[in-house]
């Protein structure tokens, strides 16, 4: 947790996670919201990152969420986890539309010493609200969504990470062929800096298909 | 302007004749000899003496000399005949009076000679004075040449020793520059056979998958080709269903009106029994009061016959009325079971002619059969010609594992990568040494181009100098032979002074000379050396410049393999791929298909309803369609038990799991944590706990906190409002800002009351 008490520039192994995690889930609802996988009455706003943000209401959506971020931080505290990505599929076909890509690379160094780094986090709030903004704006350049889809989360970890019970571990990893990638910001607390990327179906394949 | 002097005064010299000797009055001197015979001596014998023949020159003539004849006679007078003695006395007067006038005009002319003579050394003693200035100057032009010698000799010294500082230099660099390239070379040579290595496995492992792909390719287009023809076996199947359907309510149709006809029948014979069962009844109330009449009649017994006969008739009748009932009913049944032999007998008829209509189909059932048994077959071998493929499943296996050598093949590309980006960094090094080694080499070109136009200029000055010298030599030693024979001995210390000098100076323009060849030696050499190093420059160049292509090409293939890696593959080895379990997407799955089998079930039902409908009233005509549609909901239904059950056993789990975390967190912490969710008015959600710790004394020890976002905040209620506690909330959670801190002083606390109690 960043110490409040001292200087607020501190920033520990279990707080850079928090950040992360947190960070995560508000992405995830970001991406549900603008995507519009779940319909918008099932969306509230709070205030958070200093932007007007949107969280599910549904609580099957919520619980996963939740279940999930506490898995990841307990991951990124141990420093095993490498990418978090998820993915909008297409319920009836089950055909994968878009990728979102999390890519995180841990500082070893904190996670075997348990030193910590130090960095503002006005900062970090700064680096994650561009990456928000960004994501409210992919919906400029993404190609439209017309049918229903789902969505699912998928884990990059290392080998030896024990599979906990709710997981289980999959040979697919849901790509897209031949896909369009954009790349967006990425925010860096000196322990963990998160990439983001994310890669959809070519619009124009389609369109030449039709054609 | 004293060269050109010295070069008049030299013309001068050499355009004149040599010094005329000086003129001896009546002296022989044996110059130029021309006879000039006064008379024909006769001829004599000559005697072998040597006679002294004088000659004089003819008049008129430069060259003139005193000559005097001697009459040979003279020498020998003895030998003179007398006879010719007075002829010869008055030539020889003659002729010495001849000889005079001859010999006083040579004498003039010698003395006039001689003025010129004279004049001539008096113009030559200028000349000499000249000469003498000119020599000064010339001494001191040599004594500024030396210094001028001296120093060029010094700068070149200088230059010398820079030049060989600069090439030592230069030598050194260009032997660590051959090293560093030499090394590099080889760290080229081995990364490219890596490289080449790298890209055979990977263009293998390419082609291979590229194979792979193209089998796949086949296998897809043969599996879509085969759903369309399924689609469209199924869809035949559906036409065939549809007109099996159209069949079926025909004869739906068909049953109906016959159910109608059967049940006007039945009426009919419904109206047959009640008339038949009235007709009985009618019968047995005759038969009972026809008993009456006889048990009353048989008190009488006056006519027993005829009520006999009455009864007998009557029972005859009776009996009869049975009969005919119970063939009535026989009809009936019979009927009845007609009936249900003609709707059989349709059946089978419907059956067979639907039979008769799918033989032709299910011979080309059949022949697509046999050609699928023959497509499987050679997929089948396809897939044993696939090595480490042995049925469908291992083929996406493999292509993972090909598609893992691949991305294994391109990692070890990736670390080429780095290696080559490290050897352009010592290749850009290389080329900056490369630039400042070639300005510095045309620093010195430049260098050595001015020492050489120095040498030249050098050497001008020399070949002049020595020119000059052996001008002034050559015009010394006239000038000596001129005063040797003038007997001018003022003027040859002088010029043996300037020899002796011009002989001093001699070794040292040797020595310049030797100098100045082995500066060009030395120039050459440099010159060599920096054309080699300009052939080594290119050809480095050259190097830099394949070697920048290559980094290009490997920079596109970096390129490549950073959007795979955006894209998401990973690799195997170190990556593992894990998926939460969705129980989202399969409850929307499950609620959308119950509610699907739900919509589907109650048609199904409303059909079977009017199904039953139908078959209440004609029997078993609904058999056919009743079986389908109950086999659909059969299967229906098991597919909702099914998924009732999954999600019956996901929460099951789900309360496990959360019971068990609940009381760990309470054994470990020492708190209950009871969560519920509540909305402010804003409409924002808020989770709230209540803890409760398990060293409580009362049930109103509860504290109460709201998390929102992120942030958690306790609540005040009446036990918190409390002194001692709102002590420790403003201590520990609003000045230090840790509820944990805050709830583990409180269970502290609150044990040590518990024990101390």
């Amino acid at each position: 947790m960043a110490s409040k008490t001292a200087a607020k520039d501190i920033i520990t192994l279990r707080g850079s996670a928090a950040i992360v995690s947190e960070f995560f889930g508000y992405a995830a609802n970001s991406i549900l919201y603008n995507r519009a996988v779940y319909p918008e009455e099932s969306f509230a706003r709070v205030k958070k990152y200093g932007l007007p943000m949107l969280l599910t209401k549904d609580e099957g959506v919520k619980s996963f969420i939740s279940n999930l971020n506490a898995q990841l931080s307990e991951w990124l505290e141990a420093g095993k986890l490498q990418r978090v990505v998820l993915v909008i599929m297409s319920m009836n076909t089950g055909e994968v539309l878009e990728r979102w890509n999390f890519s995180i690379e841990t500082d070893n160094e904190v996670v075997e010493k348990g030193v910590s780094r130090e960095k503002s986090d006005k900062e970090i709030m700064r680096e994650i609200q561009a990456i928000m903004r960004q994501i409210a704006s992919s919906i400029t350049y993404l190609p439209c969504l017309d049918e229903q889809c789902v969505f699912d989360v998928l884990a990059y970890t290392d080998t030896d990470v024990a599979v906990p019970f709710t997981w289980m571990e999959s040979s697919d990893a849901k790509l897209i062929a031949n896909p369009q990638m954009v790349k967006l910001h990425s925010f860096d607390t000196k322990i963990h800096k998160v990439n983001t990327l994310v890669s959809y179906k070519n619009d124009e394949e389609e369109s030449d298909d039709e054609e | 302007m004293s060269g050109c002097s010295f070069l008049d005064l030299r013309a001068l010299v050499l355009s004149r004749q040599p010094l005329p000797t000086p003129v001896k009055p009546l002296l022989s001197v044996k110059t130029e000899p021309r006879m000039i015979l006064r008379t024909p001596a006769p001829k004599r014998a000559r005697p072998i003496e040597p006679a002294p023949i004088i000659e004089s020159p003819p008049v008129g003539s430069d060259h003139r000399q005193l000559a005097i004849y001697e009459d040979p006679s003279s020498a020998g007078p003895a030998r003179r005949e007398p006879s010719q003695q007075s002829e010869h006395m008055l030539c020889t007067y003659q002729c010495r009076q001849m000889v005079k006038a001859d010999f006083l005009d040579a004498l003039s002319n010698a003395e006039k000679q001689v003025q010129d003579y004279q004049s001539k050394l008096a113009e030559l003693n200028d000349n000499f004075g000249k000469a003498d200035e000119e020599r000064k100057t010339f001494r001191e032009k040599l004594s500024y040449v030396e210094q001028e010698l001296a120093a060029a000799k010094g700068r070149e010294q200088a230059l010398h020793d820079q030049l060989l500082k600069e090439v030592n230099d230069s030598h050194e660099r260009l032997k660590k520059e051959l090293e560093l390239s030499a090394k590099l070379q080889a760290k080229l040579e081995n990364e490219q056979n890596l490289r080449k290595k790298a890209e055979s496995t990977a263009a293998a492992a390419e082609d291979k998958a590229k194979e792979l792909e193209a089998k796949l390719g086949h296998i897809s287009k043969s599996i879509e080709k085969e759903k369309k023809r399924f689609n469209n076996e199924l869809a035949q199947l559906n036409r065939d269903s549809k007109f099996s359907i159209t069949k079926i309510t025909v004869d739906l149709e068909k049953m109906e009106f016959r159910a109608k006809s059967s049940e006007q029948e039945v009426e009919l014979l419904r109206k047959q029994q009640e008339d038949l069962q009235s007709k009985f009844s009618e019968c047995l109330h005759q038969k009972s009061e026809l008993e009456k009449r006889l048990t009353s009649l048989s008190f009488e017994d006056d006519s027993p016959k005829e009520s006999d006969i009455l009864v007998k008739h009557l029972q005859e009748e009776l009996r009869n009325y049975e009969s005919e009932v119970r063939e009535a009913r026989k009809l009936k049944s019979a009927h009845d079971s007609i009936e249900l032999m003609k709707e059989k007998l349709l059946e089978e008829k419907s059956r067979r002619e639907r039979v008769e209509l799918q033989l032709p189909k299910l011979q080309e059932y059949e022949l697509k059969i046999n050609k699928l048994e023959d497509e499987l077959s050679a997929w089948k071998l396809m897939i044993q010609d696939i090595p480490g493929v042995s049925c469908c499943d291992d083929v996406p296996l493999r292509i993972s594992a090909l598609q893992k050598e691949v991305i294994d093949n391109l990692k070890k590309l990736g670390e080429v990568n780095a290696h080559l980006k490290q050897m352009q960094v010592v290749l850009d090094k290389t080329q900056l040494d490369k630039q400042k080694t070639e300005t510095e080499a045309a620093l010195a070109k430049e260098k050595a181009d001015r020492l050489e136009a120095e040498v030249k200029r050098m050497n001008l000055m020399l070949s002049a100098v020595s020119e000059e010298r052996n001008m002034l030599k050559i015009a010394i030693e006239d000038f000596k032979s001129k005063n040797e024979q003038a007997g001018g001995h003022a003027s040859s210390s002088a010029l043996q002074e300037l020899e002796s000098s011009l002989l001093k100076r001699e070794p040292y323009i040797k020595e310049l000379e030797g100098d100045l060849f082995a500066q060009k030696d030395i120039n050459t050499r440099q010159q060599d050396e920096i054309k080699s190093l300009h052939d080594r420059l290119n050809s480095e160049a050259r190097k830099v410049k394949s070697l920048e292509r290559e980094s290009d090409r490997l920079r596109s293939e970096i390129f490549l393999l950073e959007s795979k890696l955006g894209h998401g593959d990973f690799s195997a080895a170190n990556t593992k791929v894990l998926r939460m379990v969705n129980t989202l997407a399969v409850g929307n799955d499950a609620k959308q298909t119950i509610e699907a089998l739900q919509s589907e079930l109650q048609r199904t039902k409303e059909k079977l309803q009017a199904l039953e409908e139908y078959k209440s009233q004609s029997g078993n005509s609904g058999k056919l369609v009743d079986s389908y549609m109950s086999g659909k909901v059969a299967q229906l239904k098991e597919q909702i038990a099914t998924l009732e059950k999954r999600e019956e056993r996901y929460k099951t789990v789900f309360a496990d799991r959360i019971s068990v975390f609940r009381r760990a967190c309470c054994e470990l912490f020492g708190y209950k944590i009871v969560m519920d969710e509540r909305q402010r008015p804003n409409g924002i959600p808020v989770t709230r706990f209540t803890l409760q710790s398990i060293y409580a004394m009362n049930d109103d020890e509860k504290l109460e906190f709201e998390y929102e976002s992120g942030n958690t905040n306790i609540v005040e209620n009446g036990y918190t409002s409390t002194s001692e506690i709102s002590q420790q909330v403003d201590i520990f959670v609003r000045k230090m800002n840790s509820i944990p801190a805050f709830t583990a002083n409180l269970t502290v606390e609150s044990f040590n009351r518990r024990t101390l109690s």
